[in-house]
């Protein structure tokens, strides 16, 4: 079997994502800011706090094994590898072939394994606190995560996102069955989870009461926290890109003429503005729930995938 | 008799090892170290008999009689391609235990005595021995007496540890349930060998060809409940936890890694073998017996696993869990396998990612009991909660912990990841063909495989984090230092293993061939699985393939990590200063440190229906109750197994002899009559002989 998309073009998709990622922090922030009636920071500013990272000293914790320093560079490449795995131009399956949605779901995984790692590494209790909550709630989503690709997968017989999304252009909307629709609940349902937003997270503070995500950022500094935040903005976008794959239609158009290329990253952005406007409405509309609470929450989503994915095979 | 030389050599290398426990009359060193070294030598041979069969032109079983030791039956060898894969996965395991043993028993045990140290060299011997005879066995005799070799020989080396009591409860436990588990095959093979009336497999394979459906079924329950007892497979895993962590921790490698994986041959062995039908699926409710066993292994044993803080009793709830995750695949298999096609590569698939785990979790399991046994022969501590701050004391053995840890957590690009990978190929495809409640039941425990994997990578950051990270607990953990060169050479043959297994499974795919093909007369499993090349692994069960190629997953990381590496160091190389962590003004101690408890506890919480924990605090106020002057906590889980199924037995069987006991008179006559009365309703129910 020959892919439709060649190597070169997966790379330059991971490289798309990961310049993309903080843009969309950037556009979910400006618009909460809006509907807090506050004027915000520009959408840019995600990339000015990078910027200035990058050229700053660390400082580290005397606690810390050599590990720590390591912790930050492997977080980014599994965080961005993951990216590599998404389709953004067009669906397909690649030409050389990379993996699937198990392996996005893997390496994204591995990323918060060796985030929650570091967390411990510097021996604060804030970061513990944060890393044993990130890993009460992640196999609590993971396997409702991994319920919805099979929803989709079980009908296309595959679990490769660029077959999937190929498969869900084919036959969009109005061919959704039940099944879909319910799936499609799941997913919203799990996204604020799994891109660390209101009502599981709060990205925006280091209050103890709320930060899971955060709290593991706290022993980071400089460069290293730099490539920490760069890797969670990237997360958000691959993670936005997984569900654009899984529900929304890819671009029809040929990658080979460069209009089709241009459409093909137009929809995209547009895919993304449009999951990204949904995590914003949602983050300012709800409250943080309370952590214990947050089983439940995520059992809403449960049940929607599990009913998705009997509905699909009875 | 032809004698094959390959099969001597491995028994000339244990019987030699075993033998040189002789030496201790002199000095027990030299017992310890030829006993060793000959056991490294039977382990390499036992690599190259198998490395031979598997990779070498096909050719029929490699067989070799023994001397007639029974009047009655004919020993023999015979080595097929499962029998030599399950060699391969016993012999990798060997190795790494048999440079890592001396070192450790001398570190761990200074004080050992010749005696006590011939008794362990002759017990580990034979404890290989027997195992890799075992997988080798032609007739049903050697696998009994092996099996009985195996389990006698590991209940020596639990025992053997430490003199407390502690260890002498958990190896009787041991005891008893391997031998209830050994009653049950001894009636499943003997029932077969009456009717063969020879103990040879090819005689109870024809012997077996014409049961009927209910015999056979009843059968293979047995034997399945005799092997489950020595997996571990819950509910029958409560010796497990006890005897494994007990044993030496090179011990306790091989009892996870290893033996656990020759109860798997068995089930295989009887199942898709001696018990399969000539024409014919199996029976459904076998295969799906098996799946449901898997997966509440998975989960129960990974939840068991997360309240753990001794680190080698958590590694061996882990186990269970791991049995599950190979049971998964074997149930699939037995399910889904037919003489047709599809059904011949689903189940071909499912095969395929049952033994990829079973040698994947030999050599991480392996891995991380052989580093859990640096942390306690360096500290002599097993509680995580005394321990903190290794990974700056012993480098080593921390990084390759983590390797271990990702590796078990089913994280990429660790072989964990593929074989795992792989069910997940092996359900979906399964849940497309069934459809229906079948197809539902499939995807259950997909999902439930999911959560296992999610809960592991939780646990091992606890594992590791709170032994390895942050600052040490206590002096013994402060002054630790790295374990000695032998120790982490075998860990690091685990750990390169990990890593080639993970990243290069395609060339792996090619020891499966023989095992997959000789048990489920299909495809082989390359042929399934690397259709495009070794480097890519693809499933197809619909119009689309799903491909995964680790290698170039491997590269775009390391490339990425290079990258990132550069953008980390800064575009002006900027200072990097070091500064105690920040814990709200307080001068930091290790009381800040997150604890193992205190990690776990929202799972705790979230899981409590399962878990019934109990927690006590006691406090003590100096007046008011805002001053506390000291507060005590115990906290606790249950074992649902434990609780619900054998404390009933046992408090059942309790009360009914407190019942017999006032029944007691001690007057002979009266128990005379409870005989005569036994005997006459015996005779009754069971003396009817046939008219």
């Amino acid at each position: 079997m020959t892919g439709e998309r060649p190597f070169a073009l997966v790379l330059l998709e991971m490289s798309f994502l990961m310049l993309l990622g903080p843009l969309v922090t950037g556009i979910i922030q400006k618009i909460k800011a809006r509907l807090q009636l506050r004027q915000g920071a520009g959408v840019l500013q995600p990339y000015r706090d990078l910027a200035k990272l990058f050229r700053k000293g660390t400082v580290q914790a005397d606690t810390t094994s050599g590990l720590f320093r390591s912790i930050p560079v492997f977080v980014l490449a599994a965080t961005v590898a993951a990216g590599a795995l998404v389709p953004v131009f067009r669906g397909g399956p690649p030409a050389v072939p990379l993996g699937d949605a198990l392996l996005l779901l893997g390496l994204l995984a591995l990323a918060r394994f060796l985030t929650a790692v570091g967390a411990l590494d510097a021996g604060g209790a804030f970061g513990g606190m944060g890393a044993s909550r990130e890993m009460t709630v992640a196999p609590l989503v993971e396997p409702v995560l991994m319920m919805v690709v099979f929803s989709t997968a079980v009908a296309a017989g595959t679990t490769e996102l660029g077959a999937l999304a190929a498969h869900r252009s084919a036959s969009w909307l109005l061919a959704w069955r039940a099944a879909d629709f319910l799936g499609f609940a799941a997913m919203l349902v799990l996204l604020p989870a799994e891109t660390g937003r209101i009502p599981v997270d709060n990205p925006d503070t280091h209050l103890e009461l709320t930060m899971l995500h955060e709290g593991m950022l706290l022993e980071h500094s400089g460069p290293g926290l730099g490539c920490m935040l760069l890797a969670s903005h990237t997360r958000q976008v691959v993670t936005l890109g997984f569900v654009a794959a899984l529900f929304l239609p890819a671009s029809p158009m040929a990658a080979g003429s460069a209009l089709g290329f241009l459409i093909g990253a137009a929809a995209f952005i547009a895919k993304i503005l449009v999951l990204a406007l949904y995590l914003a409405l949602v983050e300012s509309s709800y409250a943080k729930l309370r952590f214990f609470r947050i089983p439940q929450y995520l059992a809403v989503g449960f049940v929607c995938a599990l009913s998705a994915l009997a509905l699909r095979i009875l | 008799m032809e004698v094959d030389p390959h099969l001597s050599l491995i028994a000339a290398c244990y019987g030699t090892g075993a033998l040189s426990a002789l030496f201790a009359r002199w000095s027990g060193r030299l017992a310890l170290g030829v006993g060793y070294l000959a056991a490294l030598a039977g382990a390499i041979a036992g690599l190259w008999v198998s490395l031979d069969v598997l990779l070498g032109p096909p050719r029929s079983a490699l067989t070799q009689t023994l001397p007639d030791l029974f009047p009655f039956a004919r020993l023999s060898l015979a080595v097929d391609g499962l029998s030599a894969y399950f060699v391969l996965v016993i012999s990798v395991v060997a190795t790494a235990a048999s440079v890592y043993g001396p070192a450790y028993l001398r570190a761990h045990s200074p004080d050992a005595g010749p005696a006590r140290q011939a008794t362990q060299v002759l017990a580990y011997n034979v404890f290989l021995g027997a195992m890799v005879f075992l997988c080798c066995a032609g007739d049903a005799l050697t696998f009994l007496l092996c099996w009985e070799g195996m389990t006698l020989a590991s209940y020596v080396l639990v025992v053997s540890d430490d003199r407390d009591g502690e260890n002498a409860r958990a190896g009787l436990l041991y005891m008893v349930m391997a031998h209830g588990g050994t009653a049950l095959l001894l009636v499943a093979f003997l029932a077969l060998t009456e009717r063969a009336g020879a103990f040879d497999f090819a005689s109870l394979r024809a012997a077996a060809g014409d049961l009927d459906g209910a015999t056979r079924s009843t059968l293979f329950f047995l034997a399945l409940g005799g092997f489950a007892t020595k997996a571990g497979v819950v509910p029958l895993h409560v010796w497990l936890p006890r005897a494994h962590p007990a044993a030496p921790s090179h011990v306790s490698a091989l009892m996870s890694g290893v033996m656990l994986k020759v109860a798997i041959y068995g089930i295989l062995r009887f199942g898709f073998d001696l018990l399969a039908p000539v024409a014919g699926p199996l029976t459904p409710a076998w295969g799906w017996t098996v799946l449901t066993l898997g997966t509440t292994s998975a989960v129960l044993g990974v939840l068991y696993a997360l309240q753990q803080h001794d680190l080698k009793r958590l590694l061996a709830f882990h186990s269970v869990e791991n049995i599950g995750i190979i049971l998964i695949g074997v149930g699939l298999a037995m399910i889904a396998w037919r003489r047709d096609e599809a059904g011949a590569a689903l189940a071909t698939v499912a095969l395929a990612a049952a033994l990829l785990h079973t040698i994947n979790h030999a050599a991480f399991k392996g891995l991380l009991f052989l580093g859990a046994g640096s942390v306690l022969c360096r500290t002599h501590l097993r509680n995580m909660e005394e321990l903190g701050g290794l990974a700056r004391r012993m480098p080593w053995t921390a990084g390759l912990f983590l390797l271990g840890a990702i590796a078990i957590s089913a994280l990429p690009p660790l072989n964990g990841f593929v074989s795992e990978w792989l069910t997940f190929q092996a359900l979906l495809g399964g849940a497309g063909r069934f459809r229906g409640g079948a197809g539902l039941g499939v995807v259950v425990s997909a999902a439930m495989l999911a959560l296992t994997g999610g809960l592991a990578a939780a646990c091992f950051v606890k594992a590791f984090g709170v032994t390895f990270l942050g600052r040490p607990r206590t002096p013994h953990a402060e002054h630790a230092r790295e374990a000695p060169p032998s120790m982490i050479a075998g860990m690091a043959w685990l750990g390169a293993l990990c890593v080639a297994l993970g990243i290069a499974p395609g060339y792996a795919m090619r020891l499966l061939d023989a095992p997959t093909a000789g048990l489920l007369h299909g495809p082989g499993a390359s042929a399934v699985l690397t259709a495009r090349g070794p480097l890519v692994l693809s499933a197809a069960f619909g119009a689309d393939a799903t491909a995964l190629s680790m290698p170039v997953l491997a590269a775009l990381l390391v490339a990425l990590a290079a990258m990132a590496w550069i953008a980390r160091r800064g575009w002006r190389r900027a200072p990097l200063r070091s500064a105690p962590t920040w814990t709200c003004g307080m001068s930091p101690t290790a009381r800040f440190d997150y604890t193992a408890t205190a990690f776990a506890k929202p799972l705790r919480l979230v899981f409590a229906t399962l878990y019934r924990p109990r927690r006590k605090v006691i406090r003590d106020t100096a007046g008011t109750p805002y001053v506390a002057k000291r507060i005590r906590y115990t906290g606790e889980v249950v074992d649902l197994a434990e609780t619900q199924i054998y404390q009933r037995v046992q408090n059942t069987i309790t009360a009914l002899s407190r019942t017999l006991r006032t029944r007691s008179s001690g007057r002979i006559h009266a128990y005379i009559a409870f005989v005569l009365a036994a005997l006459m309703v015996t005779l009754l129910i069971f003396g009817v002989g046939p008219q």
